[in-house]
C-alpha cells in the first residue's frame, strides 16, 4: 500500500512531510533460488516516486537489497530489456494475473488491490531464479509452425507479390507479437513442462529432450497465430503445407478449449481469437482435402 | 484476497487437482492454483520418443468428439427433450411418438447403440481425456470465456453421471440394477411415476439444464473449432444463436420434467392401455397395414370397440404387461 506513514500524526504534530516523501510501495516477491528449488515469499518496501513501474520497482529492491525486515537479501532476478512493450522479456504475475512489467503502473496496481504489490514468476514456464523464467518455449512453437518467410539465399529474386492495403491491415495486428508468453501462461490449456537436467546429460542432450517434450504438448496460441499470419502472406503461403502440418500434428490447434483468455490478456491486444478461428477453418478445409488427395 | 490452508487440505482446483497441500507456505495455498499444493501438470519424466496412437491421430479424434457432441448426440438431444415435451399435449400425444420410436421394434437397441450410447461414450471418454489435460483457472482470470469454459467442463461432467443415472433408472437396461422404470406401452405413466418424488425431479431438472448448457455452449465452441465463425463480432453473433438453443431447450426440458410430474397417472394409464390395445388389435388384424398404427389416434378405436372386438387379444395383452 502506498503508506501514508505520519498522515495520521501530520494533523496533530508538528511538521508535515509532504505526502509523496512518506509514502512506500510495498511489494511481495516469490523468489526462487535456482532451477527445481522451492519457492518462498520476501516482502520489500521501497519509497514510492511518481509513474512509478513495476520494472523501477524491482530496480529500486535491487539498489537496496534488503528485505522488509531489515535483512540483506540477494536482489531479487527479473529479466527486461525494452521497457517500451516490446522486447516480450518482462512478463510476470502481477496482482495474480499475467502480465508486462514495463508497462504496469504502480498507481494502477494499487488502485486495483490496495495494500502490496504481487509480483510472482509466469507458472508456465520453468523458473529460472525468481521473477526470471526460461521462455524457451514460446520460440520451439514458432519453430514448430515455420513462423517465417525462408528466403535466405543468393540470387535476387526481385521483389516479391504486392499486397493490398486491406490484406496488410488485416495482417499488421499479428506482427505486433512480442512473443512474451502472456498467452500460453493465462491459457488453461496451456501446461508447464519443466524437465530437470541430469547429471551425465550434455547441454544439447538437455535441449533435444526438451525441445521433444515441448512438441508433444499445445503450441500455444501466439504460434497459431503466427501461422496464420505467414500462411496469409503471399510469399508465406508457399510453406503453408507445413505450417498446416504442424497446426494439425499433436499439440496443435485442437487443444484449443475456447476459453479466449489469451486474447483478453494479450498485451498488444492482437486477435488472437481470430487467428484461432481461422486457423480451425484452415484445419477443416486442410484436413479433408488431405483426406481426399492422399 | 488470502486463504487459510492447513496440511492436508486439498487443491481447491474445481476437478481435476485435488493435490493435497504437504506444508505452509505462503505459497502453499495454491490460490491460484498452479502452485505449490498442486504440481501435477508437471510435465517432469521425458516423453517417450514413440509416439502413442492417441499422439498421432490427436486432431483427428478431438475433431470427431467435437462432431460427436453435435451429431449424433446433440442431434439425439435434441429429439429427445422435444418428444418428451410432447407430454404437455397430453399422455396420448406423448405415448404415440413413444410408439413411433418404438416401431423399430428389434432394431432399436441396435440403432440406440449405433447412434446414442456408443458416440456418446466416446464424446464422454474424449472429454475425461480433454478435462484432464485442462487446468482450469476461472479464479485469476474471471473472464465470461473462462468462465463459459469452466462450467463446459464442470456440466459435462455432470451430464455424464446425469445420464448414466437416467439411463439405469428409466432404461430397460438398467432393470438388473433396481431400475428400468419406463414401460414404453404406458409412456407418461411410467415415467410419471418415476419421477414423483422431489428429490428426483430436482436432481433431473439439475441434470437436464447441465446438457442443455453443455451443447447450447458446446455449439458456440464448436463453430470455433470448425472455423465456422471467426471473427469477433461473428462469434457475438453466434452467443445469440447459442442462446437462443439453450433457452429454447432448456425450456423444452424443464416443460417435458414439469409436464411428466403433473399428468393424472390413473387417466394416463388408461389412454395408454386403450392405445396399446389397439395397436395390438390393428397388429392382430393385418400386419400389412402396420405403418397405419401410428397414424391411428386412440380416439379411433374407441375402448368399448377394443375390448368387444379383441376381448381374447386383449386378455394377451393385459398377461404379457
Amino acid at each position: 500500500m502506498i503508506q501514508a506513514v505520519g498522515k495520521a500524526d501530520a494533523t496533530s504534530h508538528g511538521p508535515v512531510p509532504s505526502a509523496t516523501e512518506a509514502r512506500e510501495v510495498r511489494v511481495r516477491v516469490l523468489r526462487q533460488d535456482a532451477p527445481g528449488e522451492e519457492s518462498y515469499w520476501e516482502r520489500f518496501t521501497v519509497p514510492y516516486e511518481a509513474n512509478m513501474n513495476v520494472i523501477s520497482v524491482l530496480q529500486r529492491i535491487a539498489a537496496r537489497s534488503q528485505s522488509q525486515d531489515g535483512r540483506r537479501v540477494a536482489p531479487v532476478a527479473w529479466d527486461c530489456a525494452c521497457l517500451e512493450e516490446v522486447c516480450g522479456s518482462c512478463a510476470m504475475v502481477i496482482n495474480g494475473r499475467v502480465r508486462m512489467a514495463c508497462s504496469s503502473l504502480v498507481d494502477n496496481l494499487l488502485k486495483e488491490s490496495p495494500g502490496e504489490i504481487e509480483l510472482r514468476p509466469m507458472t508456465k514456464f520453468p523458473v529460472v531464479r525468481d521473477l526470471s523464467v526460461d521462455r524457451g518455449r514460446v520460440f520451439r512453437s514458432l519453430q514448430r509452425v515455420k513462423a517465417w518467410v525462408p528466403v535466405d539465399d543468393s540470387y535476387d529474386h526481385g521483389s516479391g507479390p504486392r499486397i493490398s492495403p486491406e490484406e496488410q491491415e488485416d495482417a499488421y495486428p499479428l506482427t505486433t507479437c512480442i512473443s512474451c508468453g502472456c498467452c500460453m501462461e493465462a491459457c488453461p490449456q496451456f501446461n508447464k513442462i519443466e524437465l530437470v537436467k541430469r547429471d551425465d546429460e550434455t547441454d544439447e542432450a538437455f535441449e533435444a529432450r526438451k525441445r521433444e517434450a515441448y512438441d508433444k504438448q499445445f503450441l500455444g496460441p501466439h504460434a497459431i497465430s503466427q501461422a496464420v499470419l505467414f500462411n496469409g502472406h503471399p510469399t508465406g503461403s508457399m510453406n503453408a503445407d507445413e505450417r498446416m502440418q504442424a497446426l494439425t500434428s499433436q499439440g496443435g490447434i485442437q487443444m484449443c478449449g475456447n476459453a479466449q483468455n489469451c486474447v483478453a490478456v494479450c498485451p498488444k491486444r492482437i486477435p488472437l481469437t481470430r487467428s484461432i478461428a481461422r486457423a480451425g477453418r484452415a484445419a477443416t478445409v486442410w484436413a479433408i482435402k488431405k483426406f481426399f488427395d492422399r | 484476497m488470502e486463504r487459510a490452508f492447513s496440511v492436508g487440505d486439498v487443491c481447491l482446483s474445481p476437478f481435476i487437482c485435488s493435490a493435497t497441500v504437504k506444508a505452509i507456505t505462503e505459497a502453499s495455498a495454491c490460490r491460484r492454483h498452479q502452485f505449490y499444493a498442486c504440481k501435477r501438470n508437471v510435465v517432469s519424466t521425458p516423453a517417450s520418443s514413440e509416439e502413442s496412437f492417441l499422439g498421432r491421430h490427436q486432431f483427428l479424434l478431438y475433431r470427431l468428439f467435437s462432431l460427436a457432441g453435435l451429431i449424433p448426440v446433440g442431434a439425439f438431444l435434441v429429439v429427445h427433450l422435444l418428444t418428451n415435451a410432447s407430454v404437455l399435449g397430453g399422455a396420448a400425444s406423448f405415448q404415440s411418438r413413444v410408439d413411433l420410436i418404438h416401431s423399430l421394434g428389434p432394431i432399436l437397441p441396435a440403432v440406440e447403440w449405433a447412434f446414442i450410447f456408443l458416440p456418446m461414450l466416446f464424446h464422454a471418454v474424449m472429454g475425461f481425456v480433454i478435462i484432464a489435460n485442462g487446468m482450469p483457472n476461472v479464479g485469476s482470470y474471471a473472464y465470461m470465456g473462462n468462465v463459459r469454459y469452466t462450467l463446459q467442463r464442470a456440466t459435462g461432467m455432470i451430464a455424464f453421471a446425469f445420464i448414466l443415472w437416467h439411463i439405469v433408472q428409466l432404461h430397460w437396461m438398467g432393470a438388473p440394477l433396481g431400475g428400468g422404470k419406463f414401460d414404453p406401452h404406458h409412456a407418461a405413466s411410467s415415467a410419471a411415476v418415476a419421477l414423483q418424488p422431489v428429490l428426483i425431479a430436482l436432481l433431473y431438472a439439475i441434470g437436464v439444464l447441465s446438457t442443455v448448457y453443455h451443447f447450447a455452449n458446446g455449439l458456440w465452441s464448436l463453430g470455433i473449432t470448425w472455423g465456422l465463425w471467426t471473427s469477433p463480432a461473428a462469434m457475438r453473433r453466434a452467443n445469440w444463436l447459442s442462446l437462443v438453443v439453450g433457452v429454447g431447450l432448456g425450456a423444452a426440458g424443464l416443460g417435458a420434467l414439469a409436464g411428466m410430474r403433473s399428468i393424472d397417472i390413473e387417466e394416463a394409464r388408461a389412454i395408454e392401455t386403450r392405445m396399446d390395445r389397439a395397436r395390438q388389435m390393428l397388429k392382430g388384424n393385418s400386419v400389412s397395414t402396420g405403418t397405419a398404427v401410428h397414424s391411428t389416434s386412440f380416439q379411433d378405436v374407441s375402448a368399448e370397440h377394443a375390448s368387444e372386438g379383441i376381448a381374447g387379444g386383449s386378455a394377451a395383452t393385459e398377461e404379457r404387461n
